[in-house]
């Protein structure tokens, strides 16, 4: 094969294909067609000095870019409107992982929603044309990923057999002990801030470090589970990350030679490095490995080869030369890649009625595959689950649920006020060093020190109500209804304990459980250590 | 001898604790610069003809070229450089195919990717700081 291959350079360079006027130098020579800086305001400027001679890496024009992206589209929506319906492909899907799709592509569209604002307040800032060019095919690309996730809703909402939270998921925002993470990672990380700060961990942590393993290698678990939609759809999203991910690195190059930057830069990147952690680091482990029935590699190995190996070696590790410094937080990342999303887990099971969709505790067989790759999960997590099953987990008419087990048992659940998370203090294996602080008159709750670091820094930028500060003494059933988490009978959860198609818990079952929100800061009297 | 960039080289070639004690060291608590590139592309019919023709016959010259059947995508890591001339794969293809028609499948790329003329470079250089970023072939 590698002689044929000469014999194509050496045919090529005899007699080169004929060419008109190529895309690349229409590129270059539309960068003539500038804008004057002089009289040119942003809505968002920037603390650093962004160079006006930045470079764009692709060097597209909107032609080239049309074409591209309208391939991509038929190639998309051909395979999944055409061969897979005849396959009959959306019910040959594994349930539990149909069940966290429900969740994945949902989330993932708030987060292409921040993408949009993020590379449109950059193309403002920015005043390198090449820049502002690869800024704004960006702003185009998110609003093309939004189409993608949600169709991705669409297909199984239409395919699956059970469709409840693929159709409505985001009604139930107001609940989900998830979505202010999502809120705080995806809006507020995306798109607030200073727009530097937004490219950072928009691009460079968010895209070019967490979609490999949220939209890449999650496609070989998807495959693996039956799923033949996920994979064409994020596949073809991921094919525009990376010119975004060339965006955020040019961002670096256009401030990194100015000594200015250094002040801040160090700090950027250990707050969005973090802030994206928190949420994406315990979600993407918990839903490969908690979603699946079968099941590819231990997230720890995933995160390992994608985040630290990779990303981090190959971006950050190549940059040290400018000053740039491994992150302070690392170590601790590190510890929740090994236990976070279990942690997450346990209180995802123990709050189901919230989530909108149907989990099941982990089989024997789950069991027996956790405890191989996580030594010690079975004493901690395992035994939980046992008894909670015992106790009549999946049944409606036990009248028993996780959360209430875990007060009575003396574990309280509190929201970390900067990642907008829930944390269990005294049953996390993760990097948890729970603090209590109080700040005119009110109390916070923070996992650890990092987020209450950047809480302490900037107080006014996590301003949120939390769940049980919202809706403490509601109960829980008349809370899961008035927030839509009911199927279209008006009283089947749209979230079940199982993922069993008889013995569907209702508002009712709930109702006999009789329990009103309280609110941990409250009744278990936490107090900061004196 | 084991290729350093092969998709479970190193400490992802540990099981169980013993990967958990490398993985959470004080070693490998702080980062290591690495002069490798990724490369994720989708599989379609020109993809694998590209990986087959092309990226495959890229081991004579350069060992260091990793090269993984990931279900729906092929996982490229490799020290220093991949060059994917799309003249040269249009020539394999037997139809026009240009630097944008192969980036409709290159799903994601970890180092410092471009379009050069119609080439597909991905590298470890930081161009644009160590050298500049090309403008043709």
């Amino acid at each position: 094969m590698a002689g044929s291959n000469t014999a194509v350079k050496e045919a090529l360079k005899a007699h080169p294909a004929p060419s008109s006027v190529s895309s690349q130098e229409v590129h270059k020579w539309l960068q003539d067609f500038t804008w004057e800086f002089k009289s040119n305001r942003t809505k968002y400027p920037t603390k650093y000095n962004m160079d006006n001679n930045t470079r764009e890496q692709f060097k597209l024009t909107a032609k080239e870019y049309a074409r591209m992206e309208s391939v991509k589209e038929e190639r998309q929506y051909g395979t999944l409107l055409d061969g897979l319906s005849r396959l009959d492909a959306g019910n040959k899907i594994a349930p539990q992982w149909g069940e966290i799709m429900k969740l994945v592509a949902n989330f993932l569209e708030t987060g292409e929603y921040g993408a949009i604002s993020g590379s449109a307040l950059l193309w403002d800032s920015a005043q390198s044309p090449e820049q502002k060019n690869g800024y704004l095919a960006q702003v185009i690309d998110e609003v093309r990923h939004v189409n993608q996730t949600a169709y991705v809703n669409y297909y199984f909402g239409k395919h699956y057999y059970d469709p409840a939270g693929h159709t409505n998921m985001r009604q139930l925002r107001a609940i989900n002990p998830l979505y202010p993470g999502v809120k705080r990672s995806f809006g507020e990380g995306f798109l607030a801030g200073d727009p530097v700060e937004s490219s950072i961990n928009l691009q460079l942590v968010g895209e070019a470090c967490f979609t490999n393993p949220l939209i890449v290698s999650i496609t070989e678990w998807a495959a693996a589970n039956g799923d033949e939609i996920t994979p064409t759809v994020f596949l073809s999203i991921e094919t525009d990350e990376l010119r975004h991910m060339a965006n955020g690195y040019q961002t670096i190059v256009s401030i990194v030679n100015d000594p200015e930057a250094m002040k801040y830069l160090q700090t950027d990147l250990d707050n969005a490095f973090w802030t994206q952690h928190k949420f994406l680091t315990p979600f993407i482990g918990a839903a490969l490995e908690y979603g699946s029935k079968y099941k590819v590699e231990p997230w720890a190995k995933s995160w390992n080869r994608w985040v630290y190996e990779d990303w981090a070696g190959i971006w950050l590790g190549r940059l040290a030369q400018f000053g740039i410094k491994s992150p302070a937080c690392l170590g601790d990342a590190k510890q929740d890649a090994v236990w976070g999303h279990h942690d997450l887990m346990l209180l995802a099971y123990a709050l189901w009625p919230l989530t909108g969709i149907r989990v099941s505790l982990p089989s024997t067989e789950d069991m027996a595959w956790f405890e191989r790759h996580y030594p010690g999960w079975y004493d901690h997590y395992g035994k939980i689950y046992e008894e909670w099953k015992a106790l009549g987990f999946e049944d409606p008419n036990s009248g028993f649920l996780g959360a209430i087990w875990m007060m009575q048992n003396g574990h309280g659940i509190f929201v970390d006020h900067t990642s907008s998370l829930p944390f269990c203090p005294t049953l996390a294996k993760s990097a948890v060093r729970p603090s209590f602080l109080e700040s005119n008159g009110k109390r916070y709750a923070f996992s650890e020190p990092h987020g209450e670091r950047m809480w302490l820094q900037e107080p006014e930028r996590y301003e949120f109500v939390n769940f049980f500060e919202q809706f403490e003494g509601r109960e829980l059933s008349e809370l899961i209804q008035s927030a839509g988490g009911v199927r279209s009978d008006g009283k089947t959860l749209m979230a079940q304990p199982h993922v069993n198609t008889t013995g569907l818990w209702t508002l009712d079952d709930i109702k006999k459980i009789n329990l009103t929100i309280p609110d941990p800061m409250k009744i278990l009297n936490w107090q900061p250590t004196q | 001898m084991t290729n350093s960039n092969a998709y479970n080289a190193g400490t992802n070639g540990k099981e169980g604790q013993s990967f958990i004690d490398e993985f959470l060291s004080k070693e490998n608590s702080v980062i290591h610069s690495s002069d490798a590139v990724v490369l994720a592309m989708m599989k379609t019919e020109e993809i694998d003809v590209i990986i087959d023709e092309m990226i495959k016959p890229m081991l004579v010259d350069n060992p260091t070229i990793a090269i993984e059947d990931r279900g729906g995508y092929w996982w490229i890591k490799a020290t220093g450089k991949i060059v994917i001339d799309c003249d040269e794969a249009a020539e394999i293809l037997g139809k026009r195919y240009t630097v944008y028609d192969l980036l409709v499948n290159v799903s994601t790329t970890i180092g410092r990717a471009m379009t050069v003329g119609n080439q597909f470079i991905i590298t470890t250089e930081l161009v644009g700081l160590e050298s500049a970023v090309p403008t043709s072939a």
